[in-house]
C-alpha cells in the first residue's frame, strides 16, 4: 500500500504526460469555461438578492422576485458552476492518476455542450415563469431527460478513465472521484421519478427531495472535492497521507453513511418519526468518516510545517480550506441533528451557513485549488497574474467568512454584511475567471503539441 | 477489474440504500393515506380545495414565496410554532394528501403560513399581505394595478383565494385538538 500513496507523479515523464493533458484540452477548455461563466452569473444573481432585502434595491419586478433569484443563483451555481467545473477536473485528474489517454473527447464536449443548453432553458424558465417545489429540481421536467443524457455523456469520464487505466494504480483519490460520478446520474433519476414521473405521494416527495438534495451535496460534490484533497494533499506535500491504511474505511464509510442523513433536515416536519430518527442516526455516523478523512489529510497536515507549505502553494492553500471546511460543516451538520438543538435552528438562516461552508468554502475552494494546478497543464499556457490570484484568495476568503457570519448570526445584520460578502465573493470569481480564461486561452494549439497517436 | 466491480457496484449501492430505506419505506407507508373524519361520522379532512385556490397554488410556486415562507407546524416539544400561535396542533402528513405538490419550505423569513386562513380575517388584510408593504416598498406591486396597487389582477385574486384556504384547524385522527 505504502507506494500506492504517493499519488502525486514528479514530472518524470513529460512526453506520456502531454499525451495525456492534451487531448483533454477541448473539452476542458469548454466545461472549464463554462463552469467559470456560470459562477459569475450566480454570484451576481446572489448579489441581487441580498440588495434586494436593501430599502434602496431595485424596484419590484416580477422576473426579479426573491424567490426566482435565489432558484436561478442556486442552479446556476450547482450544475453550471460546481457541476462543469466538477466534469473537467475530474475526468482531468483520473486521466492523470490512471495514464488514460482519452481518445474521444469530443462526446465530453458534445455533453458538456448539451449540459450547458439545458441549464440555459432550465435558469431561463426559473427567472421568466419560476422556480418549482423543490429546490435543485426546479426546473422545467422536459429538462429532465437532457440534463441527465448530457451527464452521462461529459460527467462519466472519470469512470472510464478508471476502468481502462493502463497502470495498476489505485489511490483512494480515484476511489472518490469515481463513486461521486456514478452516484449523481442515479441520484438525478430516482429523484426525478419520485417527484415528476410518478409523484409520490403528499409529505413523500419532501422526503425523496431532501435526499436527492443530501445525496448531491455530500456524495456527488462533496465526494468529488474530497478526492481533490486526497489527491493534492500527497501530492504537494509530496509524502504520504497520515494513517492511509484507513483510507478505505473512510472512503466506505463516507459513502455508505452520507445517504442516510438526508431526512436531519426535516425534524419536526410532518413526516414519521422513524425517518427523522435515521436522519439524527445517520448524521452521528457520519462523524466516524469525518474523523478518518480528517486524520489522513489534517494529520498529514500537521506534521512537518505541513500548513505552512500548504500556506505557500496556491493550491493546496485552497484545499486545505476546503477540506477544513467541508469537515467543520458535516461536524456542524451532527451537532444540529441533535433534536433540541435543531429546534432552536431550523427554518433560520443556519442551513444557509451550513450551505455556504459545505459547498462554498468547502467544494468549490477545492476546486479552485485543483484549477490552479490544472489549467497550466491541460492548455499548456500558464496564470498570467499573482495579483489576480491574491484577489482571487483574498476576495473569496473574506466574503465566505462574511457570508457565514451574516448567515449563523443571525437574523441582525443580516443585509448589509451579506450584501458586501456578496459583492467580496463577486469580485473574487471576476478575477478567477478572467486569469482563468486568459490562461486557457494563452496556451499553444493543441493541434501542434498533440503526438500523434501510436 | 475486480476492483472497478465493487467500486462501482459499491458506490451505486450506497446511493441507492437509503432512497429504497427512507423514501420507498415512506411512500409504503403513506401509499393509501387519504382524507379521513377525525371520529365515526364526521367530515372528511383535509376539506377539498377550491379551484381558485388550485390556481392560486400555481401562483404562489411561480412567485417563489416558498423561499422566505413555511407552511408546517411543529409539535410542541420540537421548537416554539405552537407556543407562538403558529397553529392550534402540529401539521401531519394527512393534511397535505391532497396537494399536487407540498410547500412546506425551509425558511422562516417571513412568518408560517400553514394555518394563515385562519388569521386572515377579510379579502382587503390578505391582499395588504401579499404586497409586502415593508418600509414603503410594494414586493408584488406588479400583481396589481391602479395608484397605489389597490386593483388586484386575476392573479393576485386566485393568490388570495389559495391564502385563506390554508388552515389546519381541524382535527384529526393523528392530531386531535382538544
Ligand atoms: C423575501 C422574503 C419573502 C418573500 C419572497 C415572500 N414573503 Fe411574505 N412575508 C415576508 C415577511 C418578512 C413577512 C412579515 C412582515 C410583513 O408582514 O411584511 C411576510 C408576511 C407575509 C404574510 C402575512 C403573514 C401573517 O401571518 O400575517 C403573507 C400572507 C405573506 N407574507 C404571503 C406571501 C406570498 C403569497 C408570497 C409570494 C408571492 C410571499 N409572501 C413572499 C417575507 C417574504
Amino acid at each position: 500500500m505504502t507506494q500506492e500513496q504517493r499519488s502525486g507523479r514528479p514530472d518524470e515523464d513529460r512526453s506520456r504526460l502531454s499525451r495525456i493533458d492534451a487531448p483533454l484540452r477541448a473539452p476542458f477548455l469548454l466545461l472549464f469555461g463554462s463552469a467559470a461563466l456560470w459562477l459569475m452569473l450566480s454570484s451576481a444573481l446572489s448579489l441581487l438578492t441580498t440588495l434586494k432585502a436593501l430599502p434602496a434595491g431595485i424596484g419590484s419586478y416580477e422576473w426579479f422576485a426573491h424567490g426566482r433569484l435565489e432558484a436561478a443563483a442556486r442552479n446556476a451555481f450547482v450544475y453550471g458552476w460546481a457541476g462543469n467545473a466538477l466534469f473537467a477536473i475530474n475526468l482531468w485528474l483520473l486521466a492523470q492518476l490512471g495514464r488514460f489517454e482519452i481518445r474521444n473527447g469530443w462526446m465530453a464536449s458534445v455533453g458538456g455542450l448539451f449540459w450547458n443548453l439545458a441549464l440555459t432553458w432550465c435558469t431561463g424558465s426559473v427567472i421568466v415563469s419560476g422556480p418549482g417545489a423543490y429546490a435543485l429540481l426546479d426546473f422545467p421536467v422536459g429538462a429532465g431527460p437532457v440534463l441527465a443524457a448530457s451527464f452521462a455523456l461529459a460527467g462519466l469520464w472519470p469512470v472510464v478513465a478508471y476502468a481502462k487505466r493502463p497502470t495498476g494504480h489505485n489511490f483512494a483519490a480515484q476511489w472518490f472521484v469515481v463513486g461521486a460520478s456514478v452516484t449523481f446520474l442515479l441520484a438525478f433519476l430516482l429523484a426525478q421519478a419520485a417527484v415528476f414521473w410518478a409523484p409520490a405521494s403528499g409529505v413523500v416527495q419532501a422526503v425523496a427531495h431532501s435526499w436527492y438534495v443530501r445525496t448531491v451535496h455530500l456524495l456527488w460534490l462533496g465526494g468529488s472535492a474530497l478526492g481533490l484533497g486526497y489527491y493534492f494533499v500527497s501530492k504537494v506535500l509530496a509524502r504520504p497521507l497520515h494513517a492511509y491504511y484507513l483510507a478505505s474505511v473512510a472512503f466506505w464509510t463516507y459513502f455508505l453513511f452520507a445517504g442516510w442523513t438526508a431526512p436531519a433536515s426535516l425534524i419536526g416536519s410532518p413526516v414519521p418519526l422513524w425517518i427523522q430518527s435515521i436522519g439524527v442516526v445517520g448524521s452521528m455516523m457520519l462523524l466516524v468518516p469525518v474523523l478518518l478523512i480528517g486524520l489522513n489529510l489534517l494529520g498529514a497536515l500537521s506534521r512537518d510545517g505541513g500548513w505552512f507549505r500548504a500556506w505557500n502553494s496556491t493550491s493546496l492553500r485552497f484545499i486545505s480550506i476546503g477540506i477544513v471546511s467541508l469537515l467543520a460543516s458535516l461536524a456542524i451538520a451532527a451537532w444540529a441533528s441533535d433534536r433540541s438543538v435543531n429546534a432552536g435552528l431550523r427554518f433560520t438562516s443556519f442551513a444557509e451557513g451550513q450551505n455556504l461552508l459545505l459547498l462554498y468554502a468547502g467544494v468549490t475552494f477545492c476546486v479552485f485549488g485543483a484549477a490552479y494546478a490544472a489549467l497550466p497543464r491541460v492548455s499548456g499556457g500558464r496564470w498570467p497574474s499573482a495579483a489576480a490570484i491574491h484577489v482571487h484568495f483574498w476576495a473569496s476568503t473574506l466574503g465566505a467568512a462574511g457570508a457565514a457570519f451574516a448567515a449563523f448570526a443571525h437574523p441582525s445584520a443580516h443585509g448589509f454584511i451579506s450584501a458586501v460578502s456578496a459583492a467580496l465573493l463577486l469580485i473574487g470569481h471576476l478575477a478567477f475567471a478572467s486569469t482563468a480564461f486568459a490562461a486557457l486561452l494563452s496556451g499553444v494549439p493543441a493541434g501542434e503539441s498533440q503526438p500523434a497517436h501510436d | 477489474m475486480k476492483n472497478f466491480r465493487y467500486l462501482v457496484l459499491g458506490a451505486l449501492a450506497a446511493t441507492a440504500l437509503p432512497f429504497v430505506g427512507i423514501v420507498v419505506g415512506a411512500q409504503a407507508q403513506f401509499n393509501s393515506l387519504g382524507r379521513a373524519p377525525a371520529e365515526e361520522g364526521g367530515p372528511l379532512m383535509p376539506p377539498l380545495e377550491p379551484g381558485q385556490a388550485i390556481q392560486g397554488r400555481q401562483v404562489y410556486l411561480s412567485l417563489g414565496c416558498v423561499s422566505c415562507h413555511t407552511q408546517q407546524v411543529r409539535p410542541a416539544g420540537q421548537g416554539g410554532d405552537i407556543a407562538g400561535a403558529l397553529g392550534a396542533r402540529p401539521s401531519v402528513a394527512r393534511d397535505y394528501v391532497l396537494q399536487p405538490v407540498v410547500l412546506l419550505g425551509d425558511r422562516r423569513i417571513g412568518p408560517d403560513l400553514a394555518n394563515y386562513g385562519v388569521r386572515a380575517k377579510a379579502d382587503a388584510d390578505v391582499h395588504l399581505a401579499i404586497l409586502h408593504k415593508v418600509g414603503g416598498r410594494d414586493q408584488f406591486g406588479f400583481l396589481y394595478s391602479g395608484a397605489n396597487h389597490e386593483i388586484p389582477s386575476e392573479r393576485a385574486v386566485m393568490l388570495a383565494a389559495y391564502l385563506r384556504s390554508l388552515r389546519q384547524d381541524y382535527s384529526s385522527p393523528e392530531a386531535p385538538l382538544k
